[in-house]
């Protein structure tokens, strides 16, 4: 038996175990809509150009500041449309995909930043772990929209910097979890008992504690993501994020804000939709942390 | 235990102090990289002497590690530089948006606080109960809109609709009242949160039952015996949430047109008027340094043995 056999069937076990769990258990009413409507969202962001009636940069000056249909407006523009004649539908549906991409990509290299750096400071521990931890004390202690802003006045605007920018938001979290996790595991005898086999502790750390982390990992998902969403909706509602023509949800709400007397549809569904999105994102949280851990469930009830 | 809380002390004051360098090195670090600080920091019509003048100035003709020195003596004499946009020491123009971002931070942790603790206290006594529930309900709610959004659906309600408060501006306490709300609001739901689960944890805990058992009054076992044991985790989500009101200040100002150091940054930042980014980002970096060394002392005073925790982690 060589350790790789060995290493393959530990994974097979412990990979999934929390997918297992989650599936098992009958989500209600409440938790099926936000499950529908995040399916929603992210049906949206990759058909956007399907579903909408119009491009999200159609103008057509005749048409400028029509109510919604469902207030007496043309039935042509189910949300009204703007102070340019652009339909106000259109341009939520674009905007939920450039602020949904920038979401996800961000949530990902901040949760691949975090863990990885969480697993160096606990492999190293010493100056390594310390400089880490300095680093994650400092992040924490930073409101992260002045840092954010600091930077994009610095260096300029552009999508790369600003993607990037927004990723490096909440990696702190994933990197106390990841670095607790590793500290934990690494004093169990399994972790141990591969490594004497002669295993490469990057491949430990790949194949049987990363795996090990992945539910805790998500539930820090879940608590970053709102975040990540107001961080950038944020930085575009003051202008300084996402940049005309492209559309972001916070950049519409901010075009809105300036007719919110005449044409507050212009803006609000905008913000529904910012709204919906962050609210869904924290219940499924909430309920996959209680299916996740036993324990907390028991405490509170 | 004077040596122990001296110890304490100066291992948070350090940690305070290398925070703060952090904060000065990343702001040298992003100006050098980001081009001429001459060129970026001054006027594009500004004079060759006038560059010359500033590179002087700065020291920028000097080896890198000079200029990190020199930089940082300028920092911490408090000289940050001029805006470029009235031709004032930056340091000045911060300094008069000061009061009014105070006053509406003040009054949003004010609302946090009244508003979030007696919540999360009444859900955690009648836990399961409606009480509870609503309490749960609108701290989600309260957690997930984005405060942008929020205050506009204020501003479309009782300014446009009621025409009952004013949109924007500043001056009585009618102008205080919805930037307030919107800023608190999101603090409030955290807070009423950690209360509660904080309540919830020392309720159950065995010198409750004792003190029931010896016949305390319900009104005093709560203010008494729970509430300052309950408290110890609360403090610290106070000490990060002013973290979250200021950077809520600088959307809200926006939204509110509050003339404070939010507004201030975010024009400085579209114009690109450096020398106030800069200033904005140490002074609240300053801010922030205080709150956690307060939070700290706070932490050690309601709990005395968190010293001796610390000190005994410190050592391992």
């Amino acid at each position: 038996m060589t350790s790789v056999d060995f290493s393959e069937g530990l994974r097979e076990r412990r990979r999934y175990r929390f997918l297992t769990r989650i599936w098992k258990s009958r989500p209600s009413l409440v938790i099926g809509l936000c499950i529908f409507w995040l399916v929603f969202v992210v049906f949206t962001a990759l058909f956007a150009q399907a579903i909408a009636p119009f491009g999200y940069a159609e103008q057509s000056l005749l048409e400028r500041l029509n109510p919604p249909a469902f207030m007496g407006g043309s039935s042509k523009y189910w949300l009204g449309s703007d102070n340019l004649g652009r339909d106000v539908l259109s341009r939520v549906l674009y905007a939920m995909r450039t602020s949904i991409l920038i979401a996800v990509m961000a949530t990902i290299i901040g949760a691949t930043v975090g863990t990885v750096l969480g697993i160096v400071a606990a492999h190293f521990r010493g100056w390594v772990d310390d400089v880490i931890m300095v680093m994650v004390d400092f992040q924490a202690s930073m409101p992260f929209l002045i840092v954010a802003l600091a930077v994009l006045a610095f260096f300029g605007n552009n999508f790369v910097l600003l993607v990037i920018l927004i990723g490096l938001f909440g990696w702190d979290g994933y990197a106390r979890i990841a670095r607790g996790l590793v500290l934990s595991t690494n004093g169990q005898g399994y972790a141990h008992a591969i490594r004497t086999l002669g295993v490469h502790p990057a491949k430990v750390y790949w194949r049987h504690v990363v795996p090990n982390m992945m539910g805790v990992i998500l539930v820090q998902v879940t608590l970053n993501f709102p975040e990540i969403i107001l961080l950038e909706t944020s930085l575009s509602f003051l202008g300084l994020g996402v940049q005309p023509p492209a559309t972001s949800l916070g950049l519409l709400l901010g075009e809105g804000r300036n007719y919110l007397a005449t044409a507050w549809w212009i803006g609000v569904p905008a913000g529904v939709v910012i709204f919906l999105t962050t609210l869904s994102v924290s219940l499924l949280g909430d309920w996959i942390r209680d299916k996740l851990d036993p324990n907390l469930q028991d405490k509170s009830e | 235990m004077g040596a122990m809380s001296i110890h304490f002390l100066l291992t948070k004051l350090a940690r305070g102090i290398i925070t703060l360098l952090l904060a000065m090195t990343f702001v040298f670090f992003v100006l050098r990289a980001s081009g001429d600080p001459a060129q970026i920091m001054l006027a594009d019509d500004a004079s060759p002497a006038a560059m010359e003048a500033f590179r002087e100035h700065w020291g920028l003709d000097r080896s890198y590690l000079e200029q990190y020195f020199a930089y940082l003596g300028s920092v911490i004499r408090g000289d940050f530089g001029v805006s470029f946009r009235d031709g004032r020491p930056a340091l000045e123009v911060i300094a008069e948006r000061i009061p009014a971002t105070l006053q509406l931070g003040a009054a949003a942790l004010l609302l946090t606080l009244v508003i979030g603790i007696p919540a999360g206290v009444f859900a955690a006594l009648r836990r399961g109960s409606w009480v509870d529930h609503l309490t749960m309900t609108g701290t989600i709610f309260g957690h997930s809109i984005p405060n942008f959004f929020l205050g506009i659906l204020l501003i479309l309600l009782f300014s446009m609709t009621l025409r009952w408060l004013p949109s924007s501006g500043t001056g009585t306490i009618w102008h205080l009242l919805m930037p307030a709300v919107t800023l608190g609001t999101a603090s409030a739901a955290t807070i009423a949160r950690f209360t509660r689960s904080s309540m919830l944890d020392i309720l159950n805990k065995p010198f409750m039952r004792t003190a029931k058992a010896k016949g305390i009054t319900p009104k005093n076992r709560v203010l008494r015996h729970a509430l300052p044991n309950a408290a110890i985790p609360v403090v610290t989500v106070v000490g990060m949430r002013i973290g979250g009101l200021i950077g809520g200040a600088v959307t809200i100002e926006t939204v509110f047109a509050w003339p404070g150091i939010g507004l201030l940054l975010v024009n400085a930042v579209s114009q690109r008027d450096l020398a106030v980014v800069q200033g904005v980002i140490l002074l609240i970096a300053l801010t922030m340094v205080i709150v956690n060394l307060i939070v700290d002392l706070t932490y050690g005073w309601l709990d005395p043995r968190i010293e001796v925790h610390n000190k005994r982690k410190a050592t391992a």
